[in-house]
């Protein structure tokens, strides 16, 4: 009885096409978008160089320390270039500043230097690369200061013994070898970063929530009060845990087919990095599932409404649980982790989706078999709960 | 008014999800304004660092604190190993600065102190990059050339106070048009969605085949009821633009009251009406009514992804823009970043709104011939 119930609660599972649309197609049509959508956002924000004007006055032309430093962040060789520069030279400086406030116009450039009496820097809006536009030719004036500065220190102090100008190319020379090797800058940064891949994550996790609407039919088909199907099977002389334990076996088979292949498509199209923990993703994700089928039992057998309202309180669920979890937008995972954390404690989206990135970003475990633990804890209560109220169930008239 | 009737009834029954993709743009649109005033001055883009400083608050360690606070965000985290690495893995920080024991004594003294760093290798992080080395740099000369902390300190402070001049030349007020273009974006999602659901859920309703059947045989001509059809979901159609237009009204404010706010509105308005257009070939494709849910999805998200309603269209890779062409959306989006950057309202600069709008009108006048060429075919009931 045990494996004709399973088999037929299997077959009934794979051939209802708006389940499978839910469950194995809609998280792969949504990944792919995930994955168009976000695929450069990391790389878009990473410092490229930035093209910017100079124009050639006098005054540029014979500070030497202008040309040079300009010259040197432009330079193609130069492993930090920063720099795209066009350099403007028309009749005139009103004629250049014309030709540079053109290009500006055009988004061909984010500023132009204007070297003369005073120092200007002439931006469209203000940003990112115009600031840093702005830090770099700081830089400059701030060297410049410098050399005055400690010619000043140098005068007052041992004033006799040089000329002005054997002070100043002396101090030049240090200013510019003084590199920063006097202190290190150590990076310590963890190697995994991209956080992008949350979105996947809490991806898999509706995908593993989702499964309990599979469980939730499964359990409905033999419900006397949900189907003509259950009350057949409700008079039948089979004990009732046999085909429920079948039934819902058939359904997390199912969830598991589904989530198996979402997995490998997130892999291999998708180039998801879940880490190199195998064993563990694996485990994550067959008690992620059994977090979602418990959701389903527990929303099949506690809520007395229609098919309908049932599934829309475990999308609902699910949805609310991703949202929260960092799905539309992974701020909200980390505002409601540093402002409220009970709430994700609480919410198994999240603890599916914090699994995965403790496994990513971490390299100790405790916060992973937190996470575990905590599904665990949440199916067990659910189960319990749901076979509760699944005992010695009658019905005068239905 | 039987018809438009028994539409209401439909509206009412589907409010549910109306309110919901409202809610969601809602949200969306408070989260992401950023509340910084705008003025007509150059604004410097300060990134968001976390001091852990290990050393004594004096003397040149405070100098360097008090330097990086003035020019950056200074971000307060508790000081836990996990909470460090999520601020930094959420981009909450974009730069961690760790400062070791004895900092400023083995600096002074030749020590090479090691100052560990974490960093997101973004723009925000380089710059901070920037900052940090810039102040070792200045501080390691003044130390080679001076003795007295003091000295280099007040040294340092006046070389790095001096500026350059940042001049602007854009007068728009950029905030706001960075506001009200998220918020029309956004509303791409949020009008397709809305019409797509309830329009074929309207059409799939007036379909079941003994509604149809009691329809064809009444009194009232076809035509006649074909047309009562439209107007009622063209008027749905326009009251929900109207009340995103309030909505903008409310969360932007006075600044929607400009020629390129008006120009945000109209923009909206045609996308609607070609949104009325795809729900309806849609509505006239589908018979199931569950299959409506999964479809809607697939189209709204589809091209608000695709097409640069959630993630700016400069951050979509050129491939998936190649893509986007083929779908209304993109020229809409795409009219609505233009939008924002443009001066000078006159004929010149409106060109390429024009042509975006053009081709949303071609959009729209497609859609609607295969429509009419389906649902001829579909006239016969067996």
């Amino acid at each position: 009885m045990f494996y004709h119930n399973f088999k037929y609660s299997l077959k009934i599972l794979l051939k209802n096409k708006m389940l499978i649309f839910w469950t194995f197609a809609f998280p792969i049509i949504l990944g792919s978008l995930f994955k168009m959508a976000f695929s450069d956002i990391e790389n878009n924000e990473k410092l490229d160089t930035i093209d910017i004007a100079i124009i050639q006055t006098e005054e540029f032309n014979n500070n030497q320390i202008y040309k040079k430093t300009y010259e040197e962040l432009s330079n193609k060789n130069n492993k930090n270039k920063l720099f795209n520069i066009y350099y403007i030279k028309e009749k005139n400086n009103l004629e250049s500043k014309k030709k540079a406030n053109q290009l500006l116009e055009q988004d061909k450039i984010v500023g132009y230097l204007f070297l003369e009496n005073k120092k200007e820097i002439i931006v469209k809006t203000s940003g990112i690369n115009q600031t840093v536009f702005k830090y770099v030719t700081e830089e400059i004036i701030q060297t410049e200061k410098i050399i005055t500065n400690l010619i000043k220190e140098g005068m007052s102090s041992n004033s006799t013994d040089q000329t002005i100008n054997q002070l100043y190319e002396k101090i030049y020379d240090k200013v510019l070898s003084i590199n920063e090797n006097n202190t290190i800058l150590k990076d310590t940064t963890n190697t995994n970063l991209s956080y992008t891949m949350i979105e996947f994550y809490t991806l898999i996790a509706m995908t593993c929530l989702y499964g309990g609407i599979l469980a939730m039919t499964s359990i409905n088909n033999n419900l006397a009060n949900m189907s003509s199907k259950g009350k057949r099977i409700f008079i039948s002389p089979t004990k009732k845990y046999k085909t429920i334990i079948s039934s819902v076996l058939a359904s997390y088979i199912v969830q598991l087919i589904g989530l198996f292949i979402l997995f490998i498509y997130t892999v291999v199209v998708l180039k998801v990095d879940y880490g190199n923990n195998f064993p563990l993703i694996i485990l994550l994700a067959l008690i992620g599932s059994l977090a979602g089928l418990s959701l389903g039992v527990f929303t099949s057998c506690v809520f007395k409404n229609s098919e309908n309202t049932k599934t829309g309180i475990i999308i609902s669920l699910t949805m609310l649980g991703c949202f929260l979890s960092g799905m539309m937008g992974i701020t909200m995972k980390y505002v409601i982790d540093k402002n409220v954390p009970i709430i994700n404690k609480l919410n198994p989206a999240n603890m599916i989706t914090d699994g995965f990135y403790s496994l990513y970003y971490y390299d100790t475990l405790d916060r992973y078999y937190f996470n575990i633990i905590s599904l665990i804890i949440f199916a067990m209560i659910l189960i319990v709960i749901s076979t509760f109220s699944l005992r010695r169930q009658k019905y005068d008239s239905i | 008014m039987i018809v438009f009737n028994t539409f209401l009834k439909v509206v009412k029954s589907s409010l549910t999800p109306i309110i919901m993709f409202t809610l969601i743009l809602i949200i969306f649109g408070i989260t992401n304004f950023s509340t910084n005033d705008n003025s007509l001055n150059f604004e410097v883009t300060k990134p968001d660092i976390l001091i852990i400083n290990n050393d004594k608050n004096e003397g040149l360690t405070k100098n360097l604190i008090e330097y990086l606070t003035k020019n950056s965000n200074i971000i307060k985290v508790k000081d836990d190993k996990y909470k460090v690495d999520d601020a930094l893995f959420y981009r909450d920080v974009n730069y961690v600065i760790i400062i070791p024991k004895n900092f400023k004594e083995d600096f002074l003294n030749n020590k090479n102190p090691e100052i560990q760093i974490k960093s997101t290798k973004d723009y925000q992080s380089s710059l901070a990059e920037m900052m940090l080395e810039r102040y070792i740099k200045v501080a390691s000369i003044y130390k080679s050339q001076l003795t007295s902390e003091d000295k280099i300190i007040e040294n340092i402070n006046e070389t790095l106070s001096t500026k350059v001049d940042v001049l602007l030349t854009s007068k728009l007020d950029a905030n706001n048009l960075n506001k009200m273009t998220f918020f029309y974006n956004f509303a791409n999602y949020s009008i397709l969605a809305g019409c797509v659901y309830v329009i074929c859920l309207i059409l799939s309703s007036f379909k079941n085949e003994n509604i149809k059947k009691r329809t064809i045989i009444s009194s009232m001509n076809y035509k006649e009821y074909n047309r009562k059809l439209l107007l009622s979901n063209s008027l749905f159609v326009i009251l929900l633009w109207l009340f995103y237009c309030i909505l903008s009204l409310l969360l932007i404010g006075k600044s929607m009251f400009t020629y390129h706010g008006l120009i945000y509105i109209l923009n909206l308005f045609i996308f609607s009406i070609c949104s009325l257009s795809i729900a309806f070939l849609i509505g006239n494709l589908i018979n199931n009514k569950n299959a409506i849910n999964g479809i809607v999805n697939i189209i709204a998200l589809g091209s608000s992804f695709l097409c640069g309603a959630f993630v700016p269209l400069e951050f979509l890779p050129t491939g998936v823009i190649n893509i986007a062409h083929v779908l209304p959306s993109y020229y809409y989006i795409k009219t609505n970043e233009i939008i924002k950057s443009i001066e000078v309202i006159d004929i010149h600069s409106l060109k390429p709104v024009l042509a975006n709008v053009s081709i949303l009108i071609l959009f729209t006048i497609g859609f609607s011939v295969i429509t009419n060429i389906i649902s001829k075919n579909k006239q016969k009931i067996g």
